[in-house]
């Protein structure tokens, strides 16, 4: 019986030497968008290849072109020079393409073994599961990928990161000869991406066309061996990562020198008085935090994913319960059961997670503006729609949104557009939010709309605001807030001023042992 | 800033698609029966016949656009028929027997809402086991018996008509459509439906109360379905057994064929009630021309099907084009 069960996927593929992809004049449109056009590029094997632009630049189209999910209008994707037709995803499968999306495509439920092979269950002729070959090669394949995961856990109960590699597994175990990573990184720590890198490595040392989605500058140019910038469905360049830089590409993908983001801003030089302080602050998952924030001042938070900052704000928010400590906001002691407290109080949050927690995607670019609001547009009986349009109409303008009317769907606008509807909601005149709370506001944001979160953020503490800034991209934090708090599971481990602050400090404080 | 006119929009929605259907029955039952099938008789049957199913369909709505639904309601409704019936026959002035039933009512729709909020068990599994607990104690508590009603009152609001044309449960039930349909559409309380609905971390974030909006919309659907069966009571001029069996089911196909979906956060009362019309119409059809009757059941299954497939084609060719 065992001789049997051969293991029938060669895990160690060496085949897909000498491999190219080519992407020929590629051009696909939408109603009212244009969201490739004519684009062409070429990959070998043994390279990462960067697709780099900003939101609404094509880079998901393209994969999703790659994927078989939309047909192209005109052009057409050849993978060693024979054209390929991908009607369904299932065909780019078969021919070799595996895309590994931000969302992961996985079922938390299932076993980690059934995961690396879903979608293709080898069974007997009688329909019966070959689980012993699938309990083998899953194993093999872990451990040719150097992990400690067992296969019989369930997926849900992995690490982010180790539910990512995963999807890898299984793109690996269909021996795709071409893997395109989108955003890879996105909800990963640095151990994680550490790992993450080496076995990018691993594959394209075994031949692979690799294919890498970011907004990450610094990971492109750790990681991949050429890039293609893209800008507004065209592409831009196609260059080698070793004879480019980071001004050169970010010139390309913006279409303007943006210079030094960070000076050009406008800040505020007037810190006022004391708006917020937080003392001895504890919950399940924090420990004793505290700080104190002034008017005018912006407050970042740093620290690794899992740190405790989410919870910091989420319990002065009133969205968790706390355990002891407390919460002083202009002066008064306030103890918000619920988040309507809080924002009765003047504080409103923009949380970490905009697609689960902060927008009604399935509603209108109006509705999720006027969100916390409504209860102060009742005219008589009913909802004052007038109102509602003045107000949104007023957001679009100051934020500059880009939405084709009032009624678009707000899960149809790109992230940086739907980051700007929640703050858009959280600064209308009918709210007299004193402090905001932004849970990583940038994240997967393109560099041009990132800059002008940043100047948001300057804007209002010009206006007398207080503002907490989460953010895992140090950079950010350290040049964006006043003073930054470092976090470590669960308890602060310091506090620095701008001035003092680097990228080493922070990074010391925020892997404290 | 670019604006969808109103009557663009309407195309574009699928009670517009509905109301096609609804006239394209209309013209084939007529043609079909020639010409009963419009007669001022007929027309009444098929609004008679959905006095009931309203106000089940109603509750149905609001919860269904939460997110929600509740499989106890006809067992809610069959339950306050017997109890009404039983009330009034032991002497009770009917003021007091109904609030009784409806008191009844509000409790299983508190008891539904708080294993749902506060257990956090499924809404499918905790009505559906309402509703066998209902049904066992309704046998236990009022026997299998039909008992009459003789209260003049409450056989007159059920039975007569105004002018001899219209049937004051039929107003009764159109007025609650017309106030709920302008409660969702119109009011800040509807609106917060639709937001919960939408996504209820978000809402939640944004300053509503998910918990009690759970609350109030369970009691509001068990004490509109007790409403339902006290009148079906009157109607019958009895309490008798399963009344209003899938009477529920009746409601939210209606809700279904007019837009609600079970995700939530989307469809309206109007299309509902258009969704109602085309059902009873579609039954009511059916036996006009002497259909036999398991022909309606096939029927009212078959249409929603068809329904869902006519507008997935439709939106189909809306994102083509």
């Amino acid at each position: 019986m065992a001789q049997e069960t051969e293991v029938k996927t060669s895990v160690m593929n060496n085949g897909s030497q000498g491999l190219t992809l080519e992407v020929d004049n590629i051009s696909k449109s939408f109603p009212g968008v244009k969201a490739l056009q004519n684009v062409s590029f070429k990959a070998t094997s043994g390279k990462v290849l960067a697709l780099l632009g900003e939101n609404g630049a094509g880079k998901s189209t393209l994969l999703k072109v790659l994927s078989g999910d939309i047909r192209p209008d005109e052009g057409e994707v050849r993978i060693n020079g024979v054209p390929q037709k991908f009607d369904a995803p299932v065909q780019a499968i078969q021919a070799g393409v595996s895309v590994i999306y931000q969302e992961r495509q996985l079922v938390p439920s299932m076993s980690v073994i059934e995961n690396i092979y879903c979608g293709d269950l080898p069974s007997t002729k009688a329909g019966i599961l070959r689980k012993r070959e699938m309990k083998q090669t899953a194993e093999k394949i872990i451990s040719d990928f150097g992990l400690d995961i067992d296969p019989y856990e369930k997926l849900g109960r992995l690490s982010t990161a180790h539910q990512q590699m995963v999807e890898i597994m299984k793109a690996y175990r269909r021996d795709s000869k071409i893997i395109a990573f989108d955003e890879p990184t996105a909800s990963l720590t640095d151990t994680e991406v550490t790992i993450l890198f080496d076995l990018i490595k691993r594959l394209k040392e075994e031949g692979k066309i690799i294919l890498y989605v970011s907004h990450r500058l610094a990971e492109i140019f750790q990681i991949t061996d050429e890039i293609v910038v893209l800008k507004d469905g065209r592409m831009v360049k196609q260059l080698n990562t070793a004879e480019t830089n980071e001004a050169e590409l970010i010139k390309a993908m913006v279409g303007r020198d943006i210079g030094d983001t960070y000076s050009a801003l406008k800040r505020n030089d007037k810190i006022g008085d004391v708006l917020l302080e937080v003392k001895n602050l504890t919950t399940d998952a924090i420990h004793d935090v505290s700080f104190t924030l002034h008017r005018g001042e912006i407050v970042g938070f740093a620290g690794l994913v899992g740190a405790g900052r989410t919870e910091v704000v989420r319990a002065i928010f009133g969205a968790d319960p706390i355990k002891s400590g407390e919460v002083i906001l202009d002066g008064e002691t306030v103890h918000f059961k619920q988040p309507k407290d809080a924002i009765e109080a003047g504080i409103a949050l923009c949380p970490e997670d905009r697609k689960e927690q902060g927008l009604i995607r399935f509603r209108s670019v109006q509705d999720n503006v006027c969100l916390p609001v409504f209860q102060k547009m009742k005219k008589g009986l009913i909802l004052d729609r007038k109102k509602q349009e003045a107000l949104t109409e007023k957001a679009i303008e100051k934020y500059s949104i880009r939405t084709p009317s009032l009624e678009k769907l707000v899960v149809e606008l790109s992230g940086g557009n739907q980051q700007k509807v929640i703050l858009g909601r959280w600064t209308s005149e009918l709210l007299t939010t004193k402090l905001l709370i932004l849970d990583e506001p940038t994240k997967g944001i393109d560099v041009g709309t990132k800059a002008e979160i940043y100047q948001i953020l300057c804007d209002l503490a010009r206006e007398g605001k207080g503002v907490i800034f989460i953010s895992s991209e140090l950079p950010e934090v350290i040049n964006i807030a006043d003073t930054i708090i470092v976090m470590h599971n669960g308890h602060v481990t310091g506090t620095l001023a701008r001035a003092d602050a680097t990228e080493e400090k922070v990074m010391s404080l925020a892997m404290l042992d | 800033m670019l604006k969808t006119s109103r009557a663009q929009k309407f195309i574009k929605s699928k009670v517009f698609i509905l109301l096609i259907l609804l006239v394209l029955e209309v013209v084939v039952f007529t043609i079909l029966s020639q010409g009963l099938y419009v007669s001022i008789i007929n027309i009444r049957n098929i609004l008679n016949s959905i006095v009931i199913t309203a106000f089940l369909t109603v509750g149905a709505v609001l919860l269904m656009v939460r997110g929600y639904v509740d499989i106890s309601a006809s067992a809610v409704g069959c339950f306050t028929t017997m109890m009404v019936a039983t009330l009034l026959a032991a002497g009770m002035p009917w003021p007091i027997a109904i609030l009784f039933c409806l008191i009844a009512s509000g409790v299983v729709g508190f008891v539904n809402a708080v294993l749902i909020t506060e257990c956090g068990f499924q809404p499918f599994i905790v009505t559906m086991a309402m509703a066998q607990v209902l049904k066992g104690l309704q046998y236990i508590i009022f026997g299998t018996n039909r008992i009459d009603i003789k209260d003049p009152t409450m056989v007159a609001l059920g039975t007569q008509r105004i002018g001899g044309l219209v049937p004051y449960t039929l107003v009764l039930a159109l007025i609650c459509i017309i106030v709920y349909g302008f409660i969702l559409s119109k009011t800040y309380f509807g609106k917060s439906i639709y937001m919960i609905g939408g996504n209820p971390q978000a809402a939640k974030l944004a300053g509503f109360n998910p918990k009690k909006m759970a609350y109030i919309l369970f009691i509001n659907d068990s004490i509109l379905a007790g409403l339902a069966g006290c009148l079906l009571a009157f109607r019958m001029k009895a309490g008798a057994l399963d009344s209003i069996t899938n009477g529920q089911f009746t409601g939210m196909t209606g809700a279904i064929l007019g837009g609600v979906s079970f995700g939530g956060g989307t469809g309206g009362m109007f299309g509902a009630f258009i969704g109602m019309l085309v059902i009873s119409g579609f039954k009511t059809g059916l036996t006009l021309l002497a259909v036999p009757p398991w022909w309606m059941t096939f029927g009212s299954g078959a249409l929603l099907l068809f329904a869902l497939a006519f507008d997935r084609f439709a939106s189909f060719r809306r994102t083509k084009s």
